[in-house]
């Protein structure tokens, strides 16, 4: 195959995927629309609008309920995934300071940890911690993540911990809570695709939903880690970026 | 007085819950399909805030929506909420840009949430 050839069989493909992509996230979005109005009717019942339910009838609207959210979420990271996989999110690393990035996230679900009763923390460093070099709108979205899942998976009174230390040659963000911890069959799947924890205390929380593999794909992107430590009286996350090296240290 | 709600929302049935939902929260409710309607509406009714989806019929999506609104003295301060099933990062900051005050992925809340942060936002 000539040169020319290649490159046209190359642009095809190209095209090709593109209009992949735009199927997906059209069709994504329309079945969020009959996903949301599943979601309100079924909220409205559990709610009585609509009158009294039997024990029977409320249990199963909220099985319904339930597997309706699941779907959300599960479409919501389809998006984000398709997004990612026609490289429509590049990443721009810049120099970060990553105290007042944890500031700014931890006053986001203030209001939220209040509504819930659950106590978010941010365990300010005493000592400076040294810049990162980060693409700040990715790495707020997987910190939001894993404060949003920390959140969704603790109940009235658990605490919610928010710190970050230098490590070698990284600084270490954890996140920490007290609630119900990672089921052990869970452990091994949670950084796959698509994967959902069966044992959230609550829906509906902040944030994109975009689950753990993605979060774990943009942490690497950093030439980071993502790992964490479960047992039943709640979960670690640290994710691991490495501090920016000077180029011209003095000797 | 009860405070006032402009929702502009193509999908009938959406629409409706939405209403009905506002309604008896205690909010006096107009609804329109487009633009053109939603235009004729604000000839008699003046809110205190509006609910716009983004893709509408018409020929005028809830972009160009935000913009006329902003356009008009009475509504440069009035808050935004746009209730969009789109989630782009882009669609966001490009509403957010042209005005709106908030920013909601209908399938990620509840309507009880919706009133809630109508009601922050007319305080």
């Amino acid at each position: 195959m000539t040169t020319e050839e290649l490159q046209k069989e190359n642009e095809a493909l190209h095209k090709e995927n593109e209009l992949k992509g735009e199927i997906i996230s059209m069709t994504g979005h329309q079945v969020r629309t009959s996903l949301s109005a599943m979601k309100w009717v079924l909220k409205m019942f559990l709610d009585k609008d609509f009158g009294e339910l039997s024990t029977e009838q409320e249990q199963m609207l909220k099985k319904a309920s339930e597997q309706n959210e699941r779907v959300i979420s599960l479409v919501s990271e389809m998006l984000t995934l398709n997004k990612a996989a026609d490289g429509a999110i590049p990443y721009v690393f810049t120099p970060t300071e990553p105290v007042p990035l944890l500031e700014k996230i931890i006053f986001e679900f203030m209001s939220e940890s209040y509504k819930k009763h659950i106590e978010l923390l941010f365990l300010r460093p005493e000592n400076n911690i040294p810049a990162i070099s980060a693409d700040i709108n990715k790495l707020h979205i997987v910190i939001e993540n894993l404060v949003d899942n920390a959140l969704k998976y603790s109940k009235e009174g658990d605490k919610v911990f928010v710190s970050i230390t230098p490590v070698g040659n990284n600084v270490d963000i954890s996140i920490k809570d007290t609630g119900i911890g990672i089921p052990a069959e869970a452990q091994s799947k949670i950084f796959t695709k698509f994967f959902r924890a069966d044992n959230a205390q609550t829906k509906d929380t902040l944030g994109s939903g975009i689950g753990l593999y993605m979060c774990k794909k943009i942490v690497e992107a950093h030439h980071g880690s993502l790992t964490f430590e479960s047992t039943g009286h709640g979960s670690t996350f640290h994710v691991l970026i490495p501090q920016i090296v000077a180029t011209d240290n003095a000797k | 007085m009860a405070k006032q709600v402009l929702i502009i929302e193509d999908d009938a049935f959406l629409q409706g819950l939405v209403v009905r939902k506002l309604s008896s929260s205690g909010f006096t409710v107009q609804a329109a399909g487009q633009w053109s309607e939603a235009d004729t509406i604000l000839k008699t009714f003046s809110p205190d805030i509006f609910i716009i989806d983004l893709v509408l019929p018409g020929g005028m999506d809830g972009f160009a929506i935000i913009t006329e609104i902003r356009k008009m003295n009475q509504f440069a301060q009035t808050p935004i909420i746009i209730f969009s099933n789109l989630s782009d990062e882009k669609d966001q900051t490009k509403a957010e840009t042209l005005g709106a005050s908030l920013f909601m992925v209908k399938s990620n809340f509840t309507l009880d949430e919706l009133v809630e942060k109508v009601n922050a936002l007319i305080k």
